[in-house]
């Protein structure tokens, strides 16, 4: 049986883990605001479910069957926000907790209807992408690290792991964020830093720091 | 709260009539604004714990005493980073009555950040537009009327390295203090949800009537614990009645987080930069496409790979070279110089007043104290510090460090260390300070024994002068080589033992800067004249003790328990055991007491007289045990402050251990 704890906590790893893999318990608790030993006991419950692998101890990955669960939840709430804001007029502002609770009351059929009644959103009205439609699943395959490019390739950020909050802090004051535009200008030998340029400056980037900043490539 | 510090600041506000905040990014030319309006009467406070340093200066216009609060170069204003956490402790602590921030034109969406930053702590300010004239050259057109009005602030374009616009600014800077003029920006909205989640908290605080830390805007401290600023988390729960409004943040911040799938800090800081982004955009307009210029074309032959590392290479030896020919011609001008005018009478005005005893004997050890500082330290020690400040200038370093980044991953560092190390071989002093550019624990510490091993300046002219001068440059050229295979060797086994893992690179790369002679000159300077006033004084005074121990012959006394080491094993003169133990007061202090001691064994006339005291291979040896064995007294203490006084002398320990092990050895493979 899936109750709509199991479902949010679905949820959630699997918004965690498409940013820096494996998720870590203690993030995780910090995320549905419980104590460590809530989040513990609902591991072993859902590992038992076999909706959730814990890999090494350290992290919690989704299986197939849990993240095909957390997938059809996130469309679902991503497509009642849709719907809201679309259809009924809410502020795109207004809409999240609405959906947070109608995404687990409806069934297979209501959701392909929701959809094409909608015309197939390929995203949220946030902007984030719709899981089960073809655009979303090209978008995120399109993603690689800024590490992987090469010198005159440019790409634009789509997010950075953040598995060091103070790493992305410090990024993002330098305006290494989602959405800005990055150009490879020079690579240093030996598996050296990269030297990229953003909005007229120019930083050296090493390559632990460049295979944690997600980026797409046009 | 740092009580210490706060107080040093309050006092310093009370000194003066007005208190001036200089704030702005890394390289804008903040450095040159302050040095311009203080002419670097630098008074220094430390923040306990956190070891970043704000420097206060004070200056006159037309009677009015204004205090300077140079606040550390950063991005930000946050707790993120150490220098950006001081930057903001600064400013909190130092309540100034303006800030003024200076901010590069030709980077202008960016510099808006941390401006708009300051507006919502609510501060009066004032902008200096720096470096105007690149913008102009590089065909941007800044209006600089809509941007005032955008901010709400005045703004002045400055060119900061050649004085322009500095006036002007500081009148507008009194101006706006005396009033207090709170800016009064237009337009700084950000995107709808997360203006409604600030107003929500706004709010929140306002119908509370709570005590606000450091009297700030509701509306600041809303946007700090909506950007889940640690410190302000942590200030505000000890306050009476912030719990409500603490909770109410955080499900605030939730709700950031659920809606945009990051965290709410990055959400403002987006919001922030995308607001920066569209002031700059409405305000400049870009004439003509900017053209690389020499120095940017330049700049990318020393970061591409195939080009990089020959001119690192070239750079490098330029360096020995310029050092072993000007050093050396200055070595032995000054040296001649001194044996023919400044010795003589000297020992005639004593032998005058005191007549020829143990006393005049002993004076006479301070002149020939100051002709060994003119022979060895002056020559290397000054050029060094001019090549250091023309790398400096140039910004040469950054591509350094660029190059350097996947070899310094082996020492467990990245290759922004590679700075601080660089500096290292100008004074480990400074270069120890600088390694409060590391990020963590572990790399401060393994950066600090590996600058430590750098042979500093000092160390340079024993270097040059004993091996370079008496026995040739090539011996000189393999002591480095030495030296650079037992720093590869600990820095490697040191990466290895220590648990942990480097931290990544990120570092703003400049372009290179025309250099400029005035600034280079005023650099090499100020770093000289530190040098001239912290060694000569201790070099007369350890020539006068270590005088005095000649003239009475308890010298040879005092030399004989070290005999078995330096003598036995090292194969070294007694006497330069106790010059080694001298030395530690200042490296060079070893090199030139020997050779006030050859002085007055042979004569200064003799033209090699320390080589009647010692062989080549003696001074090979005794150079580079100088260059490894335990760092001077000013490098122990920056030591002690920075990592500690275990670690300070762990490392000492090890120094010693290591100079005695090499030196021997290679004594005993010579003499075999």
């Amino acid at each position: 049986m899936i109750t709509a704890a199991v479902e949010e906590y679905l949820e959630a790893i699997y918004k965690m883990s498409q940013d820096d893999g494996p998720v870590i318990a203690a993030r995780l608790a910090e995320h549905m605001q419980v104590s460590p030993p809530t989040v513990a006991d609902m591991m072993r419950r859902m590992k038992e479910a076999g909706l959730v692998k814990m890999p090494r101890k350290k992290g919690v990955v989704l299986t197939a069957r849990g993240e095909e669960l957390a997938e059809k939840l996130v469309r679902r709430h991503r497509l009642w926000e849709r719907f809201l804001t679309d259809v009924l007029g809410f502020d795109w502002d207004q809409v999240h907790e609405e959906a947070c609770k109608l995404e687990h009351a409806i069934s297979d059929q209501v959701e392909e209807k929701l959809a094409e009644m909608l015309g197939d959103p390929e995203t949220c009205p946030h902007g984030h992408p719709i899981p089960g439609t073809r655009g979303a699943r090209e978008r995120m395959k399109a993603d690689r690290p800024l590490s992987d490019l090469c010198v005159g390739d440019e790409a634009v950020i789509e997010r950075v792991a953040e598995e060091e909050p103070k790493l992305l802090q410090y990024l993002a004051s330098l305006g290494l964020l989602p959405e800005a535009h990055v150009s490879v200008k020079e690579i240093a030998p030996f598996k050296g830093p990269l030297l990229v340029q953003v909005a007229g400056a120019q930083y050296a980037l090493g390559q632990e720091v460049a295979s944690k900043i997600i980026v797409r490539t046009s | 709260m740092p009580l210490s510090c706060h107080s040093a600041l309050h006092k310093f506000r009370e000194s003066t009539d007005f208190t001036v905040a200089l704030a702005g990014n890394p390289n804008v030319g903040k450095s040159s604004v302050f040095n311009s309006l203080t002419g670097m009467g630098v008074d220094t406070a430390n923040y306990p714990g956190k070891t970043v340093e704000v420097n206060m200066a004070t200056t006159t216009l037309d009677d009015t005493a204004i205090g300077i609060i140079d606040l550390p170069g950063t991005y930000a204003l946050g707790a993120v980073s150490e220098d950006q956490w001081v930057a903001r402790q600064g400013v909190l602590d130092g309540n100034p009555d303006v800030v003024v921030m200076v901010i590069d034109a030709t980077k202008l969406a960016r510099n808006l950040y941390m401006v708009i930053q300051f507006l919502e702590l609510g501060y009066p300010m004032v902008i200096a537009l720096n470096v105007y004239d690149v913008a102009q050259r590089q065909g941007r057109h800044i209006d600089v009327k809509a941007l005032s009005k955008h901010l709400g602030v005045p703004i002045v374009p400055t060119v900061a390295n050649r004085g322009e616009g500095l006036d002007e600014l500081m009148e507008m800077a009194v101006a706006v203090a005396r009033e207090r003029q709170k800016p009064s920006p237009q337009g700084l909205v950000y995107g709808k949800d997360i203006e409604l989640e600030v107003a929500t908290l706004t709010n929140e605080i306002a119908s509370r009537e709570l005590e606000d830390p450091y009297g700030l805007p509701h509306r600041a401290l809303a946007m700090l614990l909506l950007e889940d600023d640690p410190e302000f988390i942590e200030l505000t729960s000890e306050l009476p009645g912030w719990q409500p409004v603490l909770e109410k943040a955080a499900g605030l911040r939730q709700i950031i987080e659920m809606e945009h799938g990051q965290p709410a800090s990055s959400r403002v800081a987006a919001e922030r930069h995308a607001l920066a982004g569209m002031i700059a955009s409405e305000v400049e307009t870009i004439v003509t496409a900017a053209r690389p210029s020499l120095g940017e074309r330049l700049w990318h032959y020393t970061t591409s790979p195939v080009t990089g590392i020959p001119i690192l290479l070239l750079t490098l030896a330029t360096i020995f070279v310029l050092l072993f020919f000007i050093g050396e011609t200055m070595a032995t001008a000054m040296s001649q110089f001194c044996s023919s005018y400044i010795e003589p009478p000297i020992s005639e005005l004593l032998f005058a007043l005191l007549g020829e005893n143990v006393l005049s004997q002993t004076l006479l050890w301070a002149a020939k104290g100051v002709e060994a500082a003119l022979t060895v330290g002056i020559p290397y020690v000054l050029v060094f510090y001019l090549i250091l400040a023309v790398l400096e200038d140039t910004g040469y370093l950054n591509s350094v460090a660029f190059l350097t980044d996947s070899v310094m991953h082996r020492f467990g560092l990245h290759g922004r260390a590679i700075i601080p190390i660089v500096a290292g071989a100008g004074c480990n002093v400074p270069a120890i300070i600088g390694t409060r550019v590391l990020t963590t624990q572990r790399e401060r510490l393994l950066a600090g024994i590996l600058i430590v091993l750098v042979p500093c300046s000092a160390r340079t002219a024993v270097i040059f002068g004993a091996v370079a001068f008496y026995a040739g440059w090539q011996y000189a050229l393999l002591l480095y080589g030495i030296l650079l295979v037992l720093w590869v060797l600990v820095g490697l086994s040191l990466n290895k033992i220590m648990p942990g893992t480097p931290s990544g690179l990120v570092m703003e790369m400049f372009p290179f800067r025309r250099p400029h002679l005035k600034t280079i000159l005023r650099k090499t300077w100020f770093r000289f004249k530190a040098f001239l006033y912290l060694a000569v004084p201790i070099l007369i005074v350890g020539s006068v003790i270590l005088g005095g121990l000649y003239n009475t012959g308890w010298l040879w006394e005092l030399t004989e328990p070290m005999a078995p080491i330096v003598e036995g094993w090292m194969g070294l003169p007694a006497v330069a055991g106790l010059t080694l133990i001298m030395g530690i007061l200042r490296k060079e202090l070893a090199l030139q007491l020997l050779v006030a001691l050859a002085i007055v064994e042979y004569g200064s006339q003799a033209q090699d007289n320390l080589l009647l005291l010692m062989t080549k291979q003696q001074l090979f040896i005794f150079a580079l045990v100088t260059a490894i064995y335990i760092p001077c007294v000013a490098t122990i203490t920056a030591l002690g402050r920075e990592l500690g006084w275990k670690r300070s002398i762990a490392i000492m320990a090890f120094t010693i251990a290591l100079a005695v092990l090499v030196g021997g050895l290679i004594n005993q493979l010579l003499t075999l």
